[in-house]
């Protein structure tokens, strides 16, 4: 079984974030980076479907030099081995440009699962993995939240409102993967030392002229809204309505 | 709750390696999704949340700085990055795994059997065996040389007899490291829990380091094979040596808790609202957020030199009690005013800043208090020891 999973470096803001002065970017200074959530559990999903089946894993991701840090964390985690596309400018590329490298690259290496997460925490534009299956011609699951391996097929579930859909794909095949399909394991500090002894492979990647293109970034209005629905057992009804309204229950 | 993000005005992230600041976020999220939640009931409780040892254990924190035995091998830096970040969360789990490597692993490392390293080391690094050091007793602290326990040989015996008092992970303990004196000198001997003449029993009542297990050791006619003594330590120089360990730790350590008292009271002075504006408007306020944080950004600069000199082997132990003085006593001072810019809300649990003021006040006292490391540093300085 060959794995690969792909992540992308983003920043880790812990909730509040600021824009630079030109509003062009997420000002990342004094500001830490990580795996996009999503993909931190696409990365256990692969650790674990090797543990279970035996073979490789693979973790790639499109980005700077500085990226190596979320591909150390994933081969501490227990991936086998690493890809930097390197792009300098990754935070401008727009997601047909970043699937079409990956595909090129991944294309030949003969993957038999290729995992994304369903969007990332910086962008959010939900299209790599699925592009990266249409240009390798695969078949697609997004935004699954389970994932079993049976006799060369996978069987892969989407959670819905009143409860699961569930795919059987054939192998090779594309999915990605949601938050809650698993709890991504911590790195140990043995992990974390072995990691920085495995070579990453590397390979400079040129954005092709982008279909998307970034006028400006703009930062949600920030405020709190309060509002007093009532005191006691009477204010039980507003609160299911409140509720309701947006779609906690 | 919102992730943890640190401190770091002066970029020092910028001057850590990858796998530094690797370690460093894994601690971090550790915390944040482990020690978090339940540390606010652990504390009130008065309970160590033994739960977490086999999750520190997986981790690789314990012995972590070893490269036998299946350890990590890491460098000092990231050493008290985890250590700073395990006290960021609470001073009982840093105090946990420091005590257990730097007080319990180190020592039966550096001056034990190879016996004594083969069977105890992989049970203690892998958190399935757990150690306390028994070196203060309730009539000398500070001046550990005029310890009461003995040690007397019997055969092929030693017959222990003594009190050791305020004792991290005593009830805990699957091994005691007590030191106690043989024919006038102090040696260290390994004392398993379950040695008929031995007990440990917890002390009650604290109102700091709450969630730490802490406890009293009696060895009463307590006899232990002779192979239990550790051969390599002879005079109290042994265990002051692994006193500078926890020392060490310690230094680190005060920085999370300060910082966790900085950035608490940072987020509320902006939130809370009063005479029609926020409490950080206001210029008492931010003279207070811009000490709290210059003490943080200098004891990290502080911290970051002493690892490095721990790394070099040329690290001496005035170093030691510099930053463990400097950064406790700035970590007290900085909860304090935090806790007097949470107003009353600060007085109470659910804010964390409380917990660390009464926490740091442990700190404060235990492996050498702060005039103990005054004095340190002031024979350091004079060529003249005021202990004696």
């Amino acid at each position: 079984m060959k794995v690969l999973v792909c992540i992308k470096r983003v920043p880790d803001t812990g909730g509040g974030f600021k824009l630079t002065s030109d509003n062009m970017r997420v000002d990342t200074t004094n500001v830490g980076f990580a795996i996009s959530p999503h993909e931190e559990c696409a990365v256990e999903e692969a650790i674990r479907i090797i543990e279970k089946h035996g073979g490789s894993s693979t973790v790639l991701t499109l980005g700077p030099q500085a990226a190596q840090e979320q591909l150390r964390e994933a081969i501490a985690k227990g991936i086998t081995s690493a890809i930097l596309l390197e792009a300098e400018d990754y935070e401008f590329w727009d997601p047909a440009a970043t699937a079409h490298a990956i595909a090129e690259t991944v294309k030949p290496l003969g993957f038999d699962i290729l995992l994304f997460g369903n969007e990332s925490a910086d962008t959010c534009n939900y299209q790599v993995g699925l592009r990266v299956a249409h240009l390798l011609d695969l078949p697609c699951v997004t935004g699954i939240k389970a994932l079993e391996i049976q006799d060369g097929k996978a069987l892969a579930k989407r959670e819905t409102k009143d409860g699961w859909e569930v795919y059987e794909v054939a192998l090779p095949a594309v999915f990605t993967v949601k938050e809650g399909i698993n709890t991504p394991r911590h790195p140990s500090l043995r992990g974390i030392m072995s990691a920085k002894k495995v070579p990453i492979e590397q390979k400079k990647v040129t954005k092709p002229a982008p279909q998307l293109v970034r006028k400006a970034l703009k930062k949600p209005q920030e405020g709190r809204h309060l509002e007093i629905l009532g005191q006691g057992v009477d204010a039980v009804p507003k609160i299911i309505e409140k509720l309701r309204e947006v779609g906690a229950i | 709750m919102t992730n943890f993000v640190g401190v770091d005005h002066f970029n020092i992230d910028e001057l850590l390696t990858e796998e530094q600041k690797l370690i460093r976020n894994t601690v971090r999220r550790f915390v944040d999704e482990e020690v978090m939640p339940i540390i606010k009931d652990a504390f009130e409780a008065g309970r160590f949340p033994k739960e977490l040892i086999p999750k520190i254990a997986a981790l690789g924190l314990l012995g972590a700085t070893l490269k036998e035995y299946g350890g990590a091998g890491i460098d000092s830096i990231s050493y008290g990055l985890a250590m700073q970040e395990l006290e960021r969360g609470d001073t009982a789990i840093r105090s946990f795994c420091s005590v257990q490597n730097g007080l319990v692993i180190y020592p039966i490392y550096t001056f034990g059997s190879k016996e004594q390293k083969d069977y105890w080391l992989p049970k203690l690094m892998r958190g399935e065996a757990v150690g306390c050091f028994g070196l203060t007793e309730p009539e000398h602290g500070s001046d550990p040389g005029a310890m009461d326990t003995v040690a007397e040989r019997d055969g092929d015996s030693f017959v222990l007899n003594g009190v050791k008092s305020w004792i991290t992970n005593a009830t805990l303990a699957d091994v005691a490291v007590v030191w106690a004196k043989l024919d006038g000198v102090v040696r260290g001997f390994l004392v398993e829990k379950g040695t008929p003449g031995f007990t440990a029993v917890k002390i009650e009542h604290k109102m700091s380091a709450r969630a730490s297990d802490t406890g009293e050791l009696y060895l009463n006619n307590c006899r232990i094979p002779k192979e239990n003594m550790l051969p390599g330590a002879e005079g109290l120089r042994a265990p002051l040596m692994c006193l500078n360990q926890g020392r060490y730790a310690i230094a680190w350590g005060a920085i999370g808790a300060a910082m966790a008292c900085y950035t608490e009271v940072v987020e509320y002075a902006k939130q809370r609202i009063q005479f029609d504006k926020p409490i950080a408007s206001f210029q008492l306020v931010q003279e207070k957020l811009a000490d709290m944080l210059t003490e943080i950004t200098k004891a990290q600069l502080l911290c970051l030199r002493l690892g490095q000199l721990r790394d070099a082997g040329t690290i001496k132990p005035a170093q030691i009690s510099l930053a463990k003085r400097n950064n406790v006593a700035m970590a007290l001072q900085i909860a304090r005013m935090a806790r007097d810019l949470l107003g009353a809300n600060g007085i109470t649990l659910d804010y964390q800043t409380i917990r660390h003021m009464l926490n740091l006040e442990s700190v404060y006292t235990l492996e050498g208090t702060h005039h103990i490391q005054t004095l340190i540093l002031g024979q350091d300085i004079t060529g003249i020891s005021a202990f004696k």
